[in-house]
């Protein structure tokens, strides 16, 4: 399948050299990207769901509910967070147009989605051995986590590469000293004018150094797609926990009726974490 | 006439019309992206009532609702509009004092552009804004997450305009003074006029007003009124 073979290419770094990077371009179809990650995350969420279809409450809603809300809880996110995604890159200057930043961020995407949906057996798996809910909600945030942390991977070697200036010249040979001239040479006449060994015969070239302009600047380009990487992390990561709040139920507690979307308009994933917190140290 | 995309997007690179060593100041496309960049955010700003409406929950005034995104979408535009044109002739003189003159027209494009920022990074982030707005009914949640996006958006500001004043603090070490006195001057009026020109949110249920004149003042009085009441408990 065409969409597999190159989200294998995406995989194996061959739609990301650090070549086509530097210039700015990723060598792979944002369509082609959100159809995998469309379709890898509806892998994923019909695992997920398998707990409330096939547990206590053989809920089917639920399994396709998770298959569509999966990918669009991270397909969502980045329609919320692309504009500011993309001006805060433009303010630090990288060489990506709007449309490649916006390949470069779905194509992060479909890692941790490709990552997700190979875990999907595993989770298939101890879904049938197991009916505690806790057990299984815990092995989903890790896989999440996990897989988040592998895309998030991917976009910081990517964003390196970006930054990473065009390499120096590679010195050439050094010219070899008197002594290894004198063994190559052996069994030949010998030369007329003889030097101590260890002493060079000519003064060895040494290679080009590296001004400290070009190092300030290497330095100053890794710090701006550190920089970079920090910002979209911050955004995208509390607009993401936030859209996951509110596209929630997506295991289905079996202590609680299914229901598309929990009730409730005003609550959130930050106060949440906070109170159980909370709750935690009293 | 470019789109003001790529006008945005020239400027965010500091690159074009908007590079770092060109000498004029292209006011025309600073305006009307500042305008435009304020205004787009002041109507989301101003949009929680409506969001709530459209969720059903109650508010004061509901045909009204809409007009606070409208008037909030006047209000930013001008906030930054006065808080810049009041500071300016202060700025200005200083810069005189300080023997900076010559340089005054690469300062004043620094300033413009870093309002032009300040107004681009602000509408970028308006979907965010709209979607905390979608997942809150309180105010509170609403103003922090203002907070956080002026926050970001003063960051942005900021970047660009120590990118306009490089070249110049270069040149003359005094520039560094003059940048310090224009930021804390700005900051100092720009609350105020923030003050003034409130409900920018709009508490859905307080009534629907372009200004809260009942409420007039001086924000730094209000502020250490507050403080004294919190200290002495009256």
């Amino acid at each position: 399948m065409p969409i597999l073979r190159e989200i294998d290419r995406l995989l194996r770094g061959e739609a990301t050299s650090a070549e086509s990077l530097r210039g700015g371009h990723i060598d792979i179809q944002t369509r082609t990207l959100v159809q995998a990650a469309v379709g890898l995350g509806a892998i994923y969420g019909a695992f997920m769901g398998m707990y409330a279809a096939f547990g206590e409450t053989l809920n089917f809603g639920q399994l396709f509910a998770s298959m569509i809300k999966v990918p669009l809880l991270f397909l969502l996110t980045l329609v919320v967070t692309f504009p500011s995604l993309y001006v805060f890159s433009a303010l630090a200057n990288t060489r990506l147009a709007p449309r490649d930043t916006l390949r470069l961020l779905t194509a992060s995407i479909a890692v941790t989605l490709t990552l997700l949906a190979s875990f999907g057996p595993v989770t298939g798996f101890f879904t049938f051995s197991t009916n505690s809910y806790e057990f299984i909600l815990l092995l989903n945030v890790l896989f999440f986590g996990v897989s988040g942390i592998a895309g998030l991977i991917f976009l910081k070697r990517c964003l390196d590469s970006l930054f990473r200036p065009p390499e120096p010249p590679k010195p050439e040979e050094p010219m070899p000293s008197a002594s290894e001239q004198k063994e190559s040479d052996e069994g030949e006449e010998p030369e007329v004018i003889v030097v101590p060994p260890g002493v060079q015969a000519y003064p060895r070239p040494q290679p080009p150094r590296e001004s400290p302009y070009a190092t300030i600047r290497r330095n100053a380009e890794a710090e701006r797609a550190r920089t970079i990487f920090r910002i979209w992390t911050v955004i995208y990561g509390a607009v993401g926990a936030q859209m996951g709040w509110i596209l929630r139920p997506f295991i289905g507690s079996p202590e609680l009726p299914f229901q598309i979307f929990r009730e409730g308009r005003d609550s959130n994933f930050f106060e949440a974490v906070l109170r159980t917190l909370g709750e935690l140290m009293q | 006439m470019s789109f003001p995309w790529t006008n945005a997007d020239a400027l965010l690179r500091t690159r074009g019309r908007f590079g770092i060593h060109d000498e004029r100041v292209p006011w025309s496309s600073l305006i009307v992206l500042t305008v435009l960049g304020g205004a787009l955010y002041g109507f989301t700003m101003g949009s929680f009532s409506t969001v709530a409406l459209l969720f059903g929950q109650e508010t004061r005034d509901p045909p009204l609702r809409i007009f606070v995104a409208i008037f909030s979408a006047t209000k930013v535009p001008l906030l930054l509009a006065l808080s810049t044109s009041v500071c300016l002739p202060s700025f200005f003189v200083l810069n005189t004092l300080l023997g900076l003159r010559d340089d005054f027209s690469s300062a004043m494009r620094a300033i413009l552009a870093a309002q032009g920022t300040l107004a681009i990074v602000l509408a970028s982030l308006s979907p965010v804004t709209l979607f905390f707005y979608c997942c809150t009914e309180r105010y509170s949640v609403a103003s922090i997450t203002n907070g956080v996006v002026f926050f970001l958006a003063t960051l942005g500001a900021q970047v660009i305009m120590r990118r306009y004043y490089r070249p110049l603090i270069v040149k003359d070490g005094r520039h560094r003074l003059a940048l310090t006195a224009w930021l804390m001057l700005y900051v100092f009026v720009a609350m105020q006029a923030a003050w003034m020109f409130r409900p920018f949110i709009g508490d859905p249920n307080l009534s629907v007003q372009f200004v809260r004149l009942d409420e007039w003042g001086i924000c730094y009085v209000k502020i250490w009124e507050a403080i004294s009441r919190f200290f002495t408990g009256r």
